[in-house]
C-alpha cells in the first residue's frame, strides 16, 4: 500500500527506466510523455547520483514526444510514430527503448505496440508510467523488455557464467565501481560475470546473456521480476545474495556463489586468504590513529535494503563500530520485512542494532529518540556520542542535529562526486574505511 | 511604464479561477523557430512563428519545476508534491542547496521539507484526494509550517482531483495557510506558464495585507515617516536565476538614487509578502518571469510597475537605472550616478576587452537574458554569431527591433540540443554561454563555455558586467578541458544530422 512519503529517496518508474537505460552504452530512450519529464528525471540522477551526468543520450538530449493538452484529448500515438521515425534518423544508437509517462498511459496510448512496428530497426518498448511505482519498477520494466526482446535464447549454457541483477545504475550511486569489483572478485574464483552496466558491457554483449547458468540477485526490491523472467524465458535460475562490502560480506558471497556453481572450496579458501592478507596490510595503516584517537563510533545507518544490511554488517563485524539503529526505507511487504530482519542475526558485535522500516526521512530522528534515553538535563548523562551517520545525502541534517560524523552512501548522494569508486569486495571495504575515517580527520 | 503596448493590452484579474490561463492563451508565444533574426521578426508579426512545432523534439522543461522553484523558496513552508514520485524528485539533488542559498542571502537557515503524495495506479482510478488530505495533516502535525504549498503534477490534473475544495475543507482545521499551485506539465508547452501558476497561488492565498485599525490618537510624526518610506520604496522582483551578488548590486544602485530597495518575493517570509503592496514602484528584472505578478499588483494595490530590460551589461544597466529614476523624477541624480559608475567600469574593462577582441560568441537561454548578455559581449568587442532563446514573445519585440543584424542566427527552443549543436558545429564560436543543462553538450562538442547564471555568480549591474567579462577571459585562459572532452567523448547525433539544415526540423503546427 503506497502511502505519501516525506522526502522520498526515489524517482518514479519512468525515472528508474531512464537511469537504467543511461547505464548501458549507446542505448537511447524515446520518451512518450510531456516535454519536461525526461530531462527532469534524468536530471535527478545527474545531480543526486554523485554527479553521474546525464550520459550518452540523457537530459535535454532525450527524444520526447512532448505530449500536450491536445494529445490528451485526441491521443498521441501518431506523434510517437513521427518521433520514433525522426529519432532513428537523427540519433546514433545500438538500441532504442520507447518508455512512457503518466499522461499517455492514462489516455490509453499503446506505445509498446507502436514501438513494435519498428522492431526491425532496433526499437523496443516498455510501459513505465510514473504511477506504476518507484525507480525499481522502471528498472524492472526496462530489464524485462531487454530480457524478452534483446537477449537471444540459447539452449547451450556456458559453465561458470553468471548474470548480475538488482544493481540499479544511478540508484546505486557507486554501481560502476561496485560491479567492476564484483567482476574482478568472481574472476578470481573462475567465474565470469555479466553485469549489464559494468565497464565493457554493450548491447552486443548483453545479447549473449542467455548463455549464463546462474543469475545473482543483489536486491529483494529490484530485479525480482527480471530474475523470474530470465528463469521462464532463458531457463536460468537465480539466487539472492547481499552486496558484499568488506571481508565478512565478501567471504560469504564467494562461498555462496562457489557452492552454487560447485567450485572447489579449497580454491576459494586460497583466494580469500590472499585477499584478506592484502586487506589487512592496508588496514594496518589506520590502526594507530584509530587507537590513539578512539575512532570507534555509535553507528546510525539509514539506507535502502540494498545497502542497509551490508553496511551495518561491515561496520559491526569488520570495523568494530557499535550498530545502534538501522533504518530501511524501501520494504513494504510484511514477509519481506521479516526475511530482511533475519539477516541481522549474523552480526557478531556484542550490541545488536534496532532495525526499523521507515519511509519518512524526517521520522528517523524520532525513532532514535525512542531507542536512547532522553537527556533530562541530569548531571551525568550517557549520551548518544561519539556517533556517525552512514546514510544518504538527506541524512546530512540529521547528522548535524546529532553532532555526528556523516558519510553519504545510499541514494541520493549530492555532496560528493563519484567516478570509479565502489564499496564492494575487500577493496571496497578499504575504500569505505578511507571515506569514514577521512571524515574524522578532515579538520586536522 | 513601458514603451510597448503589451502592458496595456494585458489584464490580470484571474483570481476567481483556480488556475491562471496558460501563456499560450494569455500572451501568445513562439517556441519553435530556426532561422535569421529578420525572418523571426516577420514571423512574429504575421503570427506564423507562433504556429510552429517540431518533427523531432527533445526534452525541455516542465512548468512544475519552475513553479515549485519559486514557492519552495519561501521561508518556513512545507512543499507537497501531489503526483507520482518522479515529479520534483530532483529535490534529492538540489534540496540541500536551500541552506546555502538562504545563508548567502543572510536568511534563517532551515531544512527543506517536502512530501510526495506518491500517487499509484489505484489512485489514478480512485482519485488522490484522500491521500493528499493525509499528507497535509501530517505536514501540519510534524512541522507546523506557516504555509503548506501543494504543487500538482499531470496525474491529478488529468483524473480531475478537486484540490481547491480540499483546501477549503481543511483551511479552518489547520493553522498553516494552504496554497494550491496548479502546474501540470502537459497544460503548457511554454514552461514560463509555471511562473504564473506559482504567482497565482501566492496572490490568491498569501497576499493579504495585514488589517490596521484606525488610531484614536494619530502619531503624526510616525505616520508621515511611514508614508514617506512607502513613497520611496522600490520592490525589486528577484528570480531563481539571480545570485545574492546580483541582489546586493541592484540594491546598491537603487539606494544610490536615494530610494529604498526591497528584494522579494523569492526567499521571502509570509510577513514580507503581506506587505508587498507597501511600495511606490515594482521593478522587474525579467519580464518573462513576473509580468503576471506585477500586473496583478498594479490592478490590486495601484502600485505602478516597470518591466523594461534586464540590468545586464553597461547599456542595459544604464537604461534600467534611468527608467527607475524617471518614475521618481530623479533624472539628474541618475545621470550623475551613471557617469560615475560607467567611468570606473569602462576603465577597468579595458584589459579584458583587449583579451576578448575579435573572439566570437554564441548565447543561449531565456529571451531577455541572452539578448542583453549578447549586447554586452558585442560591446566588449566580440563577434556575435548567434543566439538561442527558450521562447520568444511580445516582451522582447522591442529588443529584437533594436538588433540591426537581420542575418543573425536565431534558434527558438527550450532544450533541443540537436538543433543547437548542429548550428554550433557550423558557427564554431570561440565561446558559448548557455543555460543550465545545455553546457555539457557544448563541452562535448569542444566549445569553451560557461553558464548563463549561477548561485555564486554576480551577473547583473555594473559589478556583474565586470564579473561577466572577467569570467569570459578566464575560461579562455585554458581550454584543454573542452579539447580533451570533445576528442574522447562522443555525442549521440548522427553524421547525417550535422549535414542537414536544422530548419528542416520545424513544421507548421495544427494548433497553438
Amino acid at each position: 500500500m503506497a502511502e505519501f512519503i516525506e522526502r522520498a529517496k526515489f524517482s518514479c518508474a519512468l525515472g528508474g527506466a531512464l537511469t537504467t537505460i543511461a547505464g548501458i552504452p549507446r542505448v537511447v530512450p524515446i520518451v512518450h510523455a510531456s516535454g519536461g519529464c525526461a530531462a527532469a528525471l534524468s536530471g535527478t540522477y545527474n545531480l543526486a547520483s554523485g554527479y553521474r551526468g546525464t550520459g550518452y543520450c540523457g537530459g535535454t538530449m532525450i527524444p520526447t514526444t512532448n505530449i500536450s493538452e491536445n494529445h490528451i484529448v485526441f491521443g498521441g500515438e501518431e506523434r510517437l510514430e513521427e518521433q520514433i521515425e525522426n529519432s532513428l534518423e537523427i540519433l546514433d544508437g545500438d538500441l532504442f527503448i520507447v518508455v512512457t509517462g503518466c499522461q499517455v498511459e492514462i489516455i490509453g496510448d499503446d506505445a509498446v505496440n507502436v514501438a513494435r512496428r519498428f522492431r526491425d530497426r532496433n526499437v523496443i518498448g516498455a510501459n513505465t508510467p510514473g504511477f506504476l511505482g518507484n525507480t525499481f519498477q522502471g528498472y524492472d520494466a526496462v530489464l524485462n523488455a531487454i530480457i524478452s526482446e534483446v537477449i537471444e535464447a540459447s539452449e547451450e549454457k556456458e559453465e561458470k557464467v553468471v548474470n548480475i541483477l538488482g544493481v540499479v545504475p544511478g540508484h546505486d550511486v557507486f554501481y560502476r565501481g561496485n560491479l567492476d569489483e564484483i567482476v574482478l572478485l568472481l574472476s578470481k574464483i573462475g567465474v565470469k560475470a555479466n553485469t549489464f552496466f559494468g565497464t565493457g558491457e554493450s548491447i552486443a554483449s548483453i545479447r549473449q546473456y542467455g548463455k549464463a547458468v546462474l543469475n545473482l540477485l543483489f536486491s529483494g526490491q529490484a530485479g525480482v521480476a527480471p530474475a523470474k523472467l530470465f528463469q521462464e524465458l532463458h531457463n536460468i535460475p537465480f539466487i539472492s545474495v547481499d552486496v558484499p562490502v568488506g571481508p565478512t560480506g565478501t567471504e560469504e558471497f564467494l562461498y555462496r556463489v562457489g557452492k552454487e556453481l560447485k567450485i572447489d572450496k579449497a580454491s576459494i579458501d586460497k583466494v580469500i586468504r590472499e585477499e584478506r592478507k592484502e586487506y589487512y596490510s592496508f588496514f594496518e595503516r589506520i590502526v594507530d590513529i584509530y587507537s590513539d584517537m578512539d575512532f570507534q563510533r555509535y553507528a546510525l545507518i539509514a539506507a535502502d535494503s540494498y545497502y542497509a544490511f551490508s553496511l551495518t554488517r561491515f561496520l559491526a563485524n569488520d570495523l568494530g563500530w557499535i550498530p545502534h539503529l538501522t533504518a530501511i526505507n524501501d520494504i513494504d511487504d510484511v514477509n519481506d520485512r521479516e526475511e530482511y530482519l533475519s539477516k541481522f542475526n549474523s552480526l557478531t558485535s556484542e550490541t545488536k542494532p534496532t532495525v526499523i522500516f521507515e519511509e519518512h526521512a524526517g521520522a528517523i530522528l524520532n525513532e532514535l529518540r525512542k531507542t536512547w534515553p532522553n537527556n533530562n538535563n541530569q548531571k551525568y548523562y550517557d549520551a548518544f556520542n561519539a556517533a556517525f551517520v552512514v546514510g544518504s545525502g538527506i541524512e546530512r541534517s540529521l547528522a548535524e542535529k546529532l553532532g555526528a560524523g556523516f558519510l553519504s552512501v545510499a541514494f541520493p548522494v549530492s555532496n560528493r562526486v563519484v567516478l570509479n569508486k565502489g564499496y564492494t569486495g575487500f577493496r571496497g571495504g578499504l575504500t569505505l574505511v578511507e571515506d569514514l575515517i577521512s571524515q574524522l580527520v578532515a579538520a586536522r | 511604464m513601458s514603451n510597448s503596448s503589451y502592458v496595456n493590452s494585458l489584464t490580470y484579474n484571474y483570481l476567481t479561477s483556480d488556475a491562471p490561463p496558460t501563456r499560450e492563451e494569455r500572451i501568445g508565444v513562439c517556441h519553435a523557430f530556426c532561422g535569421s533574426c529578420g525572418e523571426l521578426k516577420d514571423g512574429l508579426k504575421s503570427g506564423c512563428a507562433q504556429l510552429q512545432n517540431r518533427r523531432f523534439s527533445q526534452s525541455g522543461g516542465c512548468q512544475l519545476t519552475l513553479a515549485v522553484g519559486i514557492v519552495s523558496s519561501l521561508t518556513n513552508v512545507v512543499m507537497i508534491i501531489h503526483s507520482p514520485l518522479g515529479c520534483c524528485s530532483n529535490f534529492v539533488g538540489s534540496g540541500g542547496l536551500r541552506k546555502t542559498m538562504r545563508a548567502s542571502k543572510g536568511k534563517v537557515d532551515e531544512d527543506f521539507i517536502w512530501l510526495h503524495t506518491n500517487l499509484n495506479e489505484l489512485d489514478v482510478v480512485q482519485g488522490g484526494i484522500d491521500k493528499l488530505r493525509k499528507t497535509i495533516l501530517y505536514a501540519e502535525k510534524e512541522y507546523h509550517p506557516e504555509a503548506i504549498i501543494i504543487a500538482n503534477g499531470c496525474v491529478p490534473g488529468i483524473i480531475g482531483d478537486d484540490i481547491d475544495s480540499l483546501v477549503t475543507e481543511l483551511s479552518d482545521r489547520i493553522s498553516a495557510k494552504i496554497v494550491p499551485v496548479h502546474c501540470e506539465g502537459f497544460k503548457s508547452k511554454y514552461v514560463a506558464s509555471g511562473y504564473d501558476s506559482a504567482y497565482h497561488g501566492i496572490l490568491r492565498h498569501l497576499i493579504n495585507p495585514a488589517q490596521k485599525y484606525e488610531k484614536v490618537i494619530p502619531i503624526i510624526d510616525r505616520d508621515l515617516k511611514e508614508e514617506y518610506r512607502i513613497s520611496r520604496t522600490v520592490n525589486i522582483f528577484n528570480v531563481g536565476s539571480n545570485s545574492n551578488g546580483d541582489e546586493v548590486e541592484l540594491s546598491r544602485l537603487v539606494s544610490a538614487l536615494g530610494l529604498i530597495p526591497r528584494v522579494l518575493p523569492l526567499h521571502s517570509s509570509l510577513g514580507d509578502l503581506e506587505r508587498i503592496g507597501e511600495a511606490a514602484l515594482n521593478v522587474s528584472i525579467c519580464a518573462t518571469h513576473d509580468d503576471y505578478l506585477l500586473g496583478h499588483l498594479k490592478e490590486r494595490f495601484g502600485t505602478d510597475y516597470l518591466i523594461d530590460t534586464l540590468p545586464i551589461g553597461i547599456k542595459n544597466t544604464n537604461q534600467w537605472i534611468r527608467r527607475i529614476a524617471a518614475y521618481f523624477h530623479l533624472e539628474e541624480e541618475a545621470e550623475k550616478l551613471i557617469k560615475f559608475e560607467n567611468q570606473q567600469l569602462i576603465a577597468s574593462l579595458k584589459p579584458l576587452k583587449e583579451a576578448l577582441k575579435g573572439k566570437s560568441v554564441f548565447v543561449g537561454g531565456g529571451e531577455t537574458r541572452i539578448i542583453t548578455t549578447a549586447e554586452f559581449f558585442y560591446y566588449l568587442g566580440m563577434e556575435l554569431v548567434g543566439v538561442k532563446a527558450h521562447n520568444v514573445d511580445r516582451f522582447v519585440e522591442d529588443i529584437l527591433d533594436d538588433i540591426n543584424e537581420p542575418g543573425l542566427v536565431i534558434e527558438v527552443a527550450a532544450g533541443m540540443p540537436a538543433e543547437e549543436l548542429n548550428l554550433l558545429k557550423r558557427l564554431q564560436p570561440d565561446l558559448y554561454i548557455g543555460h543550465l543543462n545545455a553546457n555539457g553538450w557544448v563541452s562535448k562538442l569542444g566549445i569553451p563555455n560557461f553558464p548563463l547564471f549561477g548561485q555564486t555568480l554576480n551577473y547583473m549591474g555594473y559589478s556583474g558586467a565586470f564579473e561577466l567579462a572577467r569570467k569570459a577571459v578566464k575560461i579562455l585562459k585554458n581550454t584543454n578541458f573542452f579539447k580533451n572532452v570533445s576528442s574522447n567523448i562522443s555525442l549521440p547525433l548522427s553524421k547525417d544530422w550535422y549535414e542537414r539544415d536544422p530548419k528542416e526540423n520545424i513544421k507548421e503546427a495544427a494548433n497553438y
